[in-house]
C-alpha cells in the first residue's frame, strides 16, 4: 500500500508538470484556435537561455541584434506618434523600447545570478511570443488551420536552432535552489517517499494555473481573450483589439514556457530532449480537451499517475519500457470513448 | 386593550424595528444584487409613506389600492396605510383595466400606489369610471416622465413629502398608531365569485395575527426564517406567508428580481419556509425530469435508482418511522449523490417546511417532494379564514387529506356534508355586502366553507368536493364526483374525467386520454395509431385506462364512506373534451351536467350494460367549421373490490 | 443622458458617398443627415446598399468618393473600433454574438472601450482593476434591466431563442453608452409578438437615453411606426427623404418599392 502511494504521489506531482507544458497550447489554441506546435522549442528556449545567462551573459552578437531592433523599433514609435492623435503614448513606448536596447547590450558576456538570469529571460520570452505572432502568425491570418499549424512547425525548428546557436548544445544542470530529496517528515508520518522538488514543482505550477484561471474568468482580458476565441468577427465590432489580445496570449504562451522550462531542466538538465516534453503534452491534452484549463490540469494528473502506475505494476509483465508509451494508449483509448475531451466544449451550433 | 400590546400591523413593525433594528427585513433583487432593508429601515420607509399620505389626505378608514408584483415598496406602503388607521386592497397585478373598476367603485378608492408605468396606464384607463380617485403613485418612474396627468406622482417625491410632514408633525405617526385596534379592518382581498361581482373580503388586525401567530408557533417559525415572495399580493395566502407572518415573527422576506427570475433567486436565497400552488410544484417536477431525460446515461440511471429508494422510504424517514439500516444507509447515499443536488437545484435545500394548498395534489406529486426529504405538507383555508383552517402536523402526512384543524380553529360537518368553521381568523363581512355576508356567515360566527368533506378516523379533513356538487347514489351514500375524477386525472395517461352516479345504483365515467403521455406510450411499445380517434378506441388503451380505474378502485374501497363509488363501467371517448364544444369551461372544469345530457346515448349504454354504442357528436375545428365526429365506442367493466371492513358486495 | 426626446442639430452628414466593390456599384452619391435624438430608418429593396451604407458609417468600409462628417468633424478612414471609441455602436443582420459565453459576459465586452484602466493594470493592479469591474457591472446591470433579460443574465448565448439573441445583441450594444446606435435589421426574424417587443425597447432606448437611432428595416410597419424619418434607397442611389407620411407618398417610392409586392 505504501509502496502504491509512494507511485502514485510520484506520477500525480510529474503529471503537474504536464500540465504546465499542456497549459501552454490551450491558451494559444483557446485564443486563437491554432495549434502551437512550438511550445516545446519554447519551453526548451526558456531554459536553455535561463542557464546561458547565468554561465556567461547573452552572446555579443545577439545581444547587439536584438537592441538594434528594439532601437529600430523605437525610432517607428516615435515617428508614428507625431501622426497620431494621442502622441504621447508613443513617447512612452519609444522609451521603453530603447531602455530594454540599453539593457540588453549592459548584459553581454556578463553572468547573472539565478533570479537575474529568470528575469531577463522572462522578458526575452514575452519578446518572443510577441514577435511570433507578429511576424509569423498575424500575415497567416484567416489561413486555413493547417496552414497555421505548418508555420508553427516551421518556428519550431528555427527555434531550437536559434537556442542552440546563442548557447550551444551541450548538456547543462539548473539549480534552482530547491533540493530533490524525500521530505523527512512525510517519510516519518506515513513512511512515504515523497520529492521536496517535486512537491515544489507542484506547487509552482498550481500557482500559476489558479492565477490563469483567475485572469481568464475573472478579468476583463480574460473576457475579451474568450470573445476572440469565440467569433473573431464579433470581437472586432465591438471594438476588442485583436492584435493586442493575440499579443497578449503569446506572451503568457512565453511566459509559461519558461516556468515549464525552468522545472524540467532542473529536473532532467538542460538539453535537446527538453522539446519531447511538448509530445508528453499531448496525450494531456487529448484527455483534457484543448480548450479547457482545468482540463489541461486534470488531464497531466491522469496521464502522470497512469504512466507511473503502469510502469510499476504492468511493466515487469510485459518486460518493463512502458513508461515512454503508455500515455498515449490512454490518450488513443480515450479518443475512442470521448473525442472531445473531458472538459473540452461539445461544439453545439444552432441554426 | 394595553398599551403597547403587539396587536396591530403598525404596531408589530415598531417593535421589531425597536428589538431588532439591524436585522434583514426584507430584501430585493435590483440590478443583479440583492439589496436589503433593515427592520429600522423598513420603518423609516413606512413612516415617510405614511406622513406623506397624511399630508396628501388619507384619512382613517380610506382605502389604498396597491396593484403591482412583490416589490417592497409596495409592502411598505400596506404598512403605511394600516399606520394611519387605512385599509390596504392589494390588486392582482394582471388584472385588465376593466376588472378593477368594480373594485375601484366598491371600495371608494381615493388613492393608488402602482408598481410601474404599465400599472399607470391601467389606472389612467379607468380614471373615467373611478371619479373618486385622486392620487396615483408609481414605485417604478421607467417611462413614465412625460406623464402630464395631475393625480400622478412617484412614490419618490411622496416620500420626500412625507419626511417634511414628519419634521413638521414629530409624534403624528406615533399616536395614529397608537389609535388603532386589534379589532380595526386590517386588509381587504377581493375573492371571485363564480357569479356576479367579487366580493371584498374585511378582515381585522386580529384576524390575521392571531392565525397567522398561531400557525407560525405550531411550526416553531422564527426570526432566522428566510421567504421567497412571488404570488401575487392581492391572493390571501401572500398576505399570511409573506406580510402577516413576516411581521408576526420579524423574519426576512425576499423579492425577486422578477417573474421570469424566480427559480434563479429562490436558489440563491435558499427559503427555509415556502409555499407553492400543485402547478408550481408541478411544473418544477417536469423541469427536473427533462433535465434528466437530457443527462448523461450515467446520471440518469443513479437518478432512477435512488429515487426508486427515495419512493420506498424517503417518506417514513421524513415522518420518523422505523425504517431498516440498509435503506437508511442507501437513503444517506442518495441524499449524497441525488437528493442533496436536487434539493439544492430547485432552491429547497433549506426549507424547514413547505405548504401547498389551493387545489387537489396528485399523490405522486405529493409524495416525490417529501421522499427527497422535503418537508411538503398540505393545508386547507380559504379568504375568509384568513388561510389556516387544517394543518397537517410534522409526521403526519397522508397524501389525501388537509390534516386536523389548525390551532384555535373549531370544525364541524353539516348534514349536508360541508365544512362549517368557525375561528379567530373568520372574516367580519363582504364588504358593503350584508345578504352575502348572512349567507355565508351564521349568526353565531359559523363560516360555510361550500366545500364537502369528512374526518377520517385519526380526525384529519378530507376535502371531496364542492358541497354543490355532491350527491347520493340511490343506496345513499356520498357520491363525489370531482373527488373520482381528480384521482383518474392525477395519472398521466389520463387527461380527463367525467364521473356519473347521482341517484344511481353505481358509478360509470367517460375518460379522455392524454395524447402526449398515451402517444408516448404507444410510440415506446411500437403500437401504430392515426390520432386521438383511433387510439383511444385501440384495446391496449382500454386495458391501460382500466388499470388505472382499477387502481382507484382499490384505493376507493380502503375508505368506508367511498366504498360504493367504486367506478363499475367507463368509456373512453372519442373526442377530447373542449371549451369550444362547451364541454369545459375556459378554466378546464367539467360541466359534468352539460355533457350528460350531450352524451345521453353514451350514458344510457354504460347504464343499460351494453357492451358497444354508436355515437355521432357535432364538433367545432379550430378553424371555426362545424363538423361531426361519430364512432362505435366500446365500453369495458373494471374491477371493483369489497370495502375494506366490510362483508364483500 | 438626454432628458427629453428633442430632435436637434445633425450629429452625422453623409455628402456625395461613392462606394463599389470592383466593378459593382453598391452606393452612389447618396447624401443624407441624421439629427441628434431622431430614429432615422434606411429602407429599400434588397441589395440597394442599405448594410453598404451602415458600413461606411461605422468605418467598415471606406468610401470611394464623398465624405462623412460625424460631430461637425470630417473623418478620414475610420476603423471600426475608432467609430466605437466616437460613441457609434451597432448590431448586425446576423448576430454576431460570443455564442459561448454568457449574457452578462457577452454585454461585458461591449463596456470594453469604457474601460480606463490598460491592460496591464487589469492583469496586475487588483485593487483598481476590480473597483471598476464592479462599477462596469453596474452599468451593464441597467442596461439588463432595461432590456428585461435579467432572467437569462448566466445563461450561453448560444442556447437562447433567437428573438432574445437580438436582444442581447443590442443590450451589447447600448453597454457602450452610445451617442448613435446602428441597427441592421433588428426584427428580422422576427414573431410578431417579439417584433412588437424589440419597438418597444427602441423606443424606450431613444427616449431615455436620448440616443441617436439608424436602422436598416424590412417590415414597412416598424419602419412607419418607428422613425422620424426615412432614407429610402434604390441600387444604391438615394430615392426619397423625409416623414415616413411623405415617403409613403413619393410615387418614385411607390413604384419602386412599396407598390411592389416583393
Amino acid at each position: 500500500m505504501q509502496f502504491f502511494l509512494e507511485v502514485l504521489i510520484g506520477g500525480l506531482l510529474s503529471g503537474v508538470m504536464y500540465s504546465l507544458v499542456a497549459l501552454g497550447f490551450v491558451l494559444i489554441f483557446k485564443a486563437s484556435g491554432v495549434f502551437n506546435f512550438a511550445q516545446g522549442a519554447l519551453v526548451f528556449l526558456a531554459a536553455l537561455t535561463t542557464v546561458g545567462l547565468m554561465e556567461r551573459g547573452a552572446p555579443g552578437w545577439i545581444a547587439g541584434l536584438i537592441a538594434a531592433i528594439l532601437l529600430g523599433m523605437a525610432v517607428l514609435a516615435v515617428r508614428k506618434g507625431r501622426g497620431a492623435a494621442l502622441g504621447g503614448r508613443d513617447w512612452r513606448k519609444a522609451g521603453m523600447f530603447a531602455a530594454i536596447a540599453v539593457g540588453t547590450i549592459l548584459l553581454i558576456h556578463k553572468p547573472l545570478p539565478f533570479w537575474g538570469a529568470v528575469a531577463v529571460t522572462l522578458v526575452f520570452m514575452v519578446g518572443v511570443g510577441v514577435a511570433t505572432e507578429r511576424v509569423v502568425l498575424r500575415p497567416l491570418v484567416n489561413q486555413p488551420p493547417i496552414s497555421l499549424f505548418m508555420a508553427t512547425i516551421g518556428l519550431t525548428f528555427f527555434l531550437e536552432g536559434l537556442a542552440q546557436a546563442m548557447w550551444g548544445a551541450n548538456v547543462r544542470g539548473l539549480d534552482i535552489g530547491i533540493p530533490d530529496e524525500p521530505i523527512q517528515w512525510v517519510m516519518d508520518r506515513w513512511g512515504v517517499l515523497v520529492s521536496s522538488f517535486d512537491l515544489a514543482g507542484a506547487g509552482i505550477a498550481a500557482v500559476l494555473v489558479a492565477s490563469l484561471a483567475v485572469f481568464f474568468n475573472k478579468t476583463r482580458i480574460g473576457r475579451a481573450l474568450r470573445a476572440v476565441a469565440d467569433d473573431h468577427q464579433a470581437a472586432l465590432a465591438v471594438g476588442i483589439p485583436l492584435k493586442q489580445i493575440w499579443a497578449i496570449v503569446w506572451a503568457a504562451a512565453g511566459f509559461v514556457a519558461l516556468v515549464a522550462g525552468l522545472l524540467w531542466g532542473a529536473r532532467n538538465g538542460v538539453q535537446f530532449a527538453l522539446t519531447f516534453v511538448a509530445l508528453k503534452a499531448l496525450p494531456v491534452l487529448i484527455l483534457g480537451g484543448f480548450e479547457s484549463i482545468a482540463g489541461a490540469i486534470v488531464g497531466g494528473l491522469i496521464i502522470g499517475a497512469s504512466e507511473k502506475l503502469a510502469e510499476v505494476y504492468i511493466g515487469p509483465m510485459v518486460g518493463g519500457g512502458i513508461e515512454s508509451w503508455f500515455a498515449y494508449v490512454v490518450a488513443l483509448l480515450f479518443l475512442l470513448v470521448r473525442p472531445e475531451g473531458l472538459f473540452g466544449e461539445k461544439h453545439i451550433d444552432r441554426v | 386593550m394595553a398599551d403597547g400590546a403587539l396587536d396591530t400591523f403598525p404596531r408589530l413593525l415598531m417593535h421589531h424595528a425597536a428589538v431588532r433594528p439591524g436585522r434583514p427585513a426584507i430584501r430585493e433583487k435590483d440590478l443583479g444584487i440583492w439589496q436589503t432593508w433593515t427592520w429600522a429601515e423598513v420603518a423609516e420607509e413606512v413612516r415617510a409613506i405614511a406622513h406623506g399620505l397624511a399630508a396628501a389626505g388619507f384619512k382613517r378608514g380610506d382605502h389604498l389600492a396597491i396593484i403591482g408584483a412583490n416589490r417592497p415598496q409596495l409592502y411598505f406602503a400596506i404598512t403605511a396605510a394600516q399606520a394611519l388607521g387605512g385599509i390596504p386592497v392589494p390588486l392582482y397585478e394582471d388584472a385588465v383595466a376593466a376588472e378593477m373598476v368594480f373594485v375601484f367603485q366598491n371600495a371608494e378608492i381615493r388613492f393608488v400606489i402602482v408598481e410601474d408605468q404599465e400599472q399607470v396606464d391601467k389606472v389612467l384607463e379607468i380614471l373615467p369610471q373611478a371619479p373618486l380617485l385622486e392620487h396615483i403613485y408609481y414605485d417604478d418612474p421607467r417611462g413614465l416622465r412625460d406623464y402630464a396627468q395631475s393625480q400622478l406622482a412617484s412614490l419618490e417625491r411622496l416620500k420626500e413629502i412625507g419626511r417634511e410632514f414628519g419634521k413638521a408633525h414629530p409624534g403624528f405617526l406615533d399616536a395614529e398608531i397608537a389609535k388603532g385596534a386589534a379589532t380595526d379592518t386590517a386588509a381587504m382581498h377581493y375573492t371571485s365569485g363564480t357569479t356576479g361581482y367579487p366580493k371584498g373580503v374585511v378582515l381585522t388586525h386580529r384576524n390575521l395575527i392571531e392565525t397567522g401567530r398561531g400557525a407560525a408557533e405550531m411550526e416553531g417559525l422564527g426570526e432566522k426564517e428566510e421567504v421567497l415572495a412571488y404570488l401575487p399580493i392581492a391572493w390571501i395566502g401572500q398576505n399570511i406567508f409573506s406580510y402577516t407572518q413576516w411581521l408576526a415573527c420579524g423574519f426576512c422576506v425576499n423579492c425577486p428580481e422578477s417573474g421570469e427570475t424566480v427559480t434563479t433567486d429562490m436558489r440563491e436565497i435558499g427559503p427555509t419556509y415556502y409555499f407553492a400552488p400543485p402547478r408550481v410544484l408541478e411544473a418544477l417536477l417536469t423541469q427536473v425530469t427533462i433535465r434528466m431525460e437530457d443527462a448523461g446515461w450515467l446520471k440518469r440511471k443513479m437518478f432512477q435508482y435512488f429515487m426508486g429508494v427515495a419512493r420506498r422510504v424517503g417518506g417514513r424517514i421524513l415522518d420518523g418511522k422505523p425504517v431498516p439500516l440498509g435503506d437508511r444507509i442507501l437513503y444517506a447515499l442518495g441524499d449524497l449523490l441525488v437528493y442533496g443536488p436536487l434539493r439544492n437545484a430547485l432552491g429547497m435545500s433549506r426549507v424547514r417546511v413547505a405548504y401547498t394548498a389551493g387545489e387537489a395534489i396528485g399523490p405522486d406529486l405529493f409524495s416525490f417532494y417529501r421522499s427527497l426529504g422535503i418537508n411538503l405538507k398540505q393545508l386547507y383555508g380559504s379568504t375568509e379564514t384568513s388561510v389556516f383552517v387544517c394543518i397537517q402536523p410534522n409526521g403526519q402526512i397522508k397524501p389525501d387529506t388537509v390534516g386536523p384543524p389548525a390551532p384555535g380553529v373549531e370544525l364541524k360537518i353539516t348534514e349536508e356534508g360541508e365544512i362549517v368553521v368557525r375561528s379567530p381568523g373568520l372574516f367580519r363581512e363582504y364588504y358593503k355586502n350584508p345578504e352575502a355576508t348572512a349567507e355565508a356567515k351564521t349568526n353565531d360566527g359559523w363560516f360555510h366553507t361550500g366545500d364537502a368533506g369528512y374526518f377520517d378516523p385519526d380526525g384529519h379533513l378530507k376535502i371531496i368536493d364542492r358541497a354543490k356538487d355532491v350527491g347520493r347514489l340511490a343506496d345513499g351514500t356520498l357520491f363525489a364526483p370531482k373527488y373520482l375524477e381528480n384521482k383518474l386525472k392525477f395519472f398521466p395517461f389520463i387527461k380527463e374525467a367525467v364521473a356519473f352516479g347521482h341517484q344511481r345504483d353505481k358509478v360509470c365515467a367517460f375518460i379522455n386520454i392524454d395524447m402526449e403521455a398515451v402517444g408516448n406510450w404507444a410510440e415506446r411499445r411500437g403500437l401504430p395509431y392515426s390520432g386521438y380517434q383511433d387510439l383511444a378506441a385501440k384495446p391496449e388503451t382500454y386495458e391501460l385506462v382500466r388499470e388505472c380505474v382499477e387502481k382507484v378502485n382499490a384505493d376507493l374501497a380502503a375508505d368506508p364512506k367511498l366504498a360504493n363509488s367504486q367506478i363499475h363501467r367507463f368509456v373512453i371517448l372519442h373526442k377530447e373534451l373542449d371549451a369550444d364544444d362547451e364541454e369545459l369551461t375556459r378554466t378546464r372544469k367539467v360541466r359534468r351536467r352539460f355533457i350528460g345530457e350531450k352524451y345521453k346515448v353514451l350514458v344510457d349504454a354504460l347504464y343499460g350494460g351494453k357492451r358497444d354504442c354508436f355515437i355521432e357528436t357535432p364538433v367545432r375545428f379550430e378553424d371555426g367549421r362545424a363538423g361531426t365526429v361519430s364512432g362505435n365506442l366500446r365500453i369495458e367493466d373494471a374491477k371493483t373490490f369489497p370495502a375494506v371492513g366490510q362483508r364483500a358486495a | 443622458m438626454s432628458a427629453q426626446r428633442r430632435i436637434g442639430e445633425p450629429i452625422l452628414v453623409v455628402e456625395d458617398v461613392s462606394l463599389s466593390f470592383g466593378g459593382v456599384r453598391a452606393l452612389a452619391n447618396v447624401s443624407f443627415d441624421v439629427r441628434e435624438h431622431e430614429i432615422r430608418a434606411i429602407i429599400g429593396p434588397n441589395g440597394a446598399g442599405k448594410s453598404s451604407m451602415l458600413n461606411v458609417i461605422n468605418g467598415v468600409y471606406h468610401p470611394q468618393t464623398g465624405t462623412v462628417t460625424y460631430r461637425g468633424v470630417k473623418r478620414h478612414r475610420v476603423h471600426p473600433h475608432e467609430a466605437a471609441r466616437q460613441g457609434i455602436a451597432r448590431t448586425f443582420q446576423n448576430i454576431a454574438l460570443f455564442k459561448g459565453m454568457t449574457v452578462l459576459d457577452n454585454i461585458m465586452t461591449g463596456r470594453n472601450l469604457k474601460t480606463r484602466t490598460s491592460f496591464l493594470e487589469q492583469a496586475i493592479w487588483i485593487g483598481r482593476a476590480r473597483r471598476e469591474e464592479l462599477e462596469q457591472r453596474r452599468k451593464v446591470e441597467e442596461v439588463i434591466d432595461f432590456l428585461e433579460i435579467q432572467h437569462v443574465r448566466k445563461t450561453p448565448v448560444g442556447r437562447l431563442p433567437y428573438g432574445l439573441q437580438k436582444r442581447v445583441e443590442l443590450a451589447r450594444a447600448l453597454a457602450a453608452e452610445p451617442d448613435l446606435l446602428l441597427l441592421d435589421e433588428p426584427m428580422a426574424g422576427m414573431n410578431i409578438e417579439e417584433k412588437q417587443d424589440m419597438c418597444r425597447f427602441v423606443l424606450s432606448v431613444n427616449e431615455e437615453y436620448g440616443t441617436t437611432i439608424v436602422l436598416i428595416e424590412h417590415d414597412m410597419g416598424v419602419v412607419m411606426d418607428l422613425s422620424d424619418r426615412v432614407v429610402v434607397l434604390d441600387y444604391g442611389k438615394l430615392l426619397a427623404d423625409g416623414t415616413p407620411d411623405a415617403v409613403r407618398a413619393n410615387q418614385a417610392v411607390i413604384d419602386a418599392y412599396l407598390g411592389v409586392k416583393h
